[in-house]
């Protein structure tokens, strides 16, 4: 059993749109940052070593 | 905030299945299963609750947090950075569009509908049906995967509250008890509802999709698939929204196939002739259906039906 012709393109067409989507936060978060002129990544620690003595 | 914390920590630990559990007894003690819970349907829902929760889902964390130090050992806590709303905002997305697509693929690829079909054969809605899934379906895509991954590169807390948000979201959308009705009974509540029913799943746009009748005013069980948010449906032009709920749920052409066929297919297959488990069974059992013409009564339920342009 095939899947419909109309179905398969509004799939593709609909993929090509959310790819945008996906993308959308991470864009916003960064126009956020070049706005306030925040640069959060600067301050991060790098990750701990737990050491057991 | 620590008190938010806490609630969030608590419910995505023993919380949500406690819910689950109160809330599925509640469903069953005012008879919101009208006796359509027959021993191979409780069988079913039991095991595909159970197993999921309590083995599967733990198991690919445990190895998950095991092996991806391995895998990427730069990774740990390397967004750890994101601030937390922006976090929880990312994460909402990504998890939920790869769900609704995951699901929406399902439906409309035929040779993938029948792992999905565990999910829509129960004539009734409720918490005892909400985590019904065939094995294979829950594999391939658990949120797991994701919130494993993200507390590894140290998104774990946002990711937290977006598990517990959808959770919760989810649950409603599929219980019997129709929380969202004062909504659109109050004419005060309805600016409300205009944007909840846009946003969320809904009782009312959930319980369509599941009803076992399609393009009748009420039922659309080839569209709204948004699992926590309805507006994918609305972007992609898949869902309708009518405030109503169905008379009758699930699939036409169910056979009552053994739980274990349904919960294992293509692993077992069902002993039912004719069945789509079955192995000579037919890939989608109603692809010959004839859509009813539209009569005038159902015309006029039409009058009072948003259907979103595609």
């Amino acid at each position: 059993m095939q899947i419909e012709k109309e179905i398969s393109k509004k799939i593709v067409r609909d993929i090509a749109i959310s790819i945008f989507l996906y993308a959308l936060p991470v864009l916003l978060m960064l126009l956020s940052f070049y706005i306030t002129g925040e640069r959060p990544w600067q301050n991060s620690k790098p990750a701990q070593l737990q050491l057991s003595k | 905030m620590k008190f938010i914390e806490d609630i969030f920590n608590h419910l995505n630990g023993w919380g949500l299945t406690a819910l689950t559990l109160i809330l599925g007894a509640c469903e069953f003690a005012y008879g919101l299963y009208a006796n359509k819970w027959s021993k191979n349907e409780r069988t079913l829902d039991i095991v595909s609750f159970i197993i999921p929760k309590f083995i599967t889902r733990p198991f690919i964390a445990y190895v998950g947090l095991l092996y991806l130090p391995v895998l990427f050992p730069g990774g740990k806590n390397m967004f750890s950075w994101v601030p937390f709303w922006w976090g929880f905002f990312i994460i909402a997305v990504a998890d939920d569009l790869t769900q609704y697509w995951y699901h929406r693929l399902h439906h409309q690829v035929p040779w993938l509908w029948r792992f999905h079909r565990t999910h829509h054969s129960a004539n009734y809605m409720g918490m005892a049906m909400a985590s019904r899934q065939n094995f294979i379906y829950t594999i391939f895509f658990s949120q797991i995967y994701l919130t494993t991954a993200l507390v590894y590169l140290g998104l774990g807390y946002s990711a937290l509250f977006v598990t517990v948000t959808k959770s919760l979201i989810v649950m409603g959308a599929h219980s019997s008890i129709k929380w969202d009705k004062p909504f659109y009974k109050y004419k005060i509540l309805r600016p409300f509802a205009w944007v909840l029913e846009r946003l969320i799943s809904t009782p009312a746009t959930h319980h369509a999709h599941h009803a076992d009748t399609h393009g009748d005013g009420v039922g659309y069980y080839k569209g709204n698939f948004g699992n926590m948010f309805f507006l994918w449906d609305i972007i992609f032009g898949t869902g309708i929204i009518t405030r109503q709920y169905p008379e009758s749920y699930g699939i036409k052409h169910y056979k009552q196939e053994e739980w274990y066929a349904q919960f294992l297919w293509p692993i077992f297959k069902s002993k039912k002739q004719g069945s789509e488990l079955a192995a000579n069974g037919p890939m989608v059992g109603d692809a010959e259906e004839v859509v009813p013409e539209v009569t005038a009564r159902e015309n006029e339920i039409f009058d009072n039906v948003f259907i979103i342009p595609s």
